[in-house]
């Protein structure tokens, strides 16, 4: 029996080869491929997958929430998150959400197929840099990687880390409201639930909360950031 | 009618995708892969493709820089950028730089094979997500 693989990411093109990565793998298919966090939600509970590879950077609602989410309603879903940055936050929000796998897209070429092989072995696949922080971690208590609760993330509920999103996507309380099936009201009491839990003030402060937090991932044009690798985000 | 490709991105995995959406016109080929400015230069003279199709921002030499170069060595070279900027500024930019088209990626299933079949036939072609301008 085949090996059924879930693939979300937003950007068409990179589904594009990484399903042909993945397809070129005998013994393993893409069952379904999800463009936002939601949608692989709902894909891999009616799927069920035996892997799900999950971008980060995903609109509506990220990867790592979409771990969390799916390792909740079921903890035997094996997940590999694709990420642009390996930061220590990336990666210690990624392993306290549940992920098995850990790859680079910069480097999903050359690792996403060992990644897969691992998690099909009932292994786990990282990084290099994500094994050295959980060794550091681990001969270190005192900043042992993986944590009950993320220490920047204690206060907001799944929900409010969902309408978190969306609010810093630009959308209105009323779109928010339609996308998550909830009242425009229920939405509002959310916002000023969040606004005085993370003490911000205006849209924009929650904007700037979102992208700290790996929330949400902008893309930055190479003139402003300096830097000249591109990002996939 | 026959088109030589050549695809220009720091990731494998976009490089694998495009060539994976351009594979599916029979009559075109993907004559070659770089994956920044620098490789990009030295296989457009060795290799002479119908159109470079170039990301904007890649090590060592960003696209930009690339497709200017690209115009000088070989002028009339047809670059078509396709780029995660979903920007007018960047699009003006890449025109001013001598390239026929500009897509972003986002929408690049919808937009590719159309914007390479009109630049290889010497046509403009522009397609942003957002902000659609007309060149």
């Amino acid at each position: 029996m085949k090996l059924r693989i879930l693939l979300a990411d937003d950007h068409e093109i990179i589904r594009r080869g990484l399903c042909s990565l993945l397809q070129g793998h005998k013994g393993w298919e893409v069952c379904g491929e999800a463009s936002d966090g939601r949608e692989a939600i709902e894909m891999a509970k009616q799927l069920k997958p035996d892997v799900v590879i999950l971008d980060i950077g995903m609109p509506i609602l990220n990867g790592l929430d979409a771990t969390r989410h799916l390792l909740q309603h079921d903890p035997h879903f094996k997940v590999i998150v694709l990420t642009i940055t390996d930061s220590d936050q990336v990666i210690r929000e990624a392993l306290n959400a549940g992920a098995r796998g850990f790859v680079l897209k910069s480097d999903a070429a050359r690792d996403l197929v060992s990644a897969v092989e691992a998690l099909e072995s009932n292994r786990m696949f990282f990084t290099p840099r994500v094994n050295d922080l959980v060794m550091a971690g681990f001969l270190d208590k005192g900043h042992a990687i993986v944590r009950n609760e993320p220490p920047d993330l204690p206060v907001l509920t799944a929900r409010e880390r969902e309408v978190t999103q969306l609010l810093a996507e630009g959308k209105s309380s009323k779109e928010v409201a339609s996308l998550l099936n909830l009242s425009t009201k229920t939405v509002e009491t959310h916002r000023s639930n969040i606004m005085r839990k993370l003490s911000l003030h205006s849209i924009r402060d929650l904007v700037v909360y979102a992208i700290k937090n790996n929330i949400i991932q902008i893309q930055v044009p190479p003139h402003l950031n300096g830097t000249t690798q591109s990002t996939l985000a | 009618m026959a088109v030589r490709i050549l695809l220009v991105d720091d990731h494998p995995v976009v490089r694998q995708g495009l060539r994976t959406l351009l594979e599916g016109r029979a009559e075109w080929e993907v004559v070659g892969e770089a994956s920044d400015g620098v490789e990009a230069l030295e296989k457009v003279g060795s290799l002479q493709p119908d159109v470079v199709v170039l990301d904007v921002t890649m090590p060592r030499m960003n696209g930009i820089e690339a497709c200017r170069l690209i115009q000088q060595k070989t002028p009339g070279m047809e670059v078509l950028f396709v780029t995660q900027h979903d920007s007018p500024q960047m699009m003006r930019e890449a025109m001013a730089a001598g390239a026929r088209g500009y897509v972003v990626k986002s929408n690049l299933a919808r937009d590719l094979l159309e914007a390479v079949e009109a630049v290889s036939q010497h046509r403009a072609f522009t397609a942003m997500a957002r902000n659609p301008l007309s060149c």
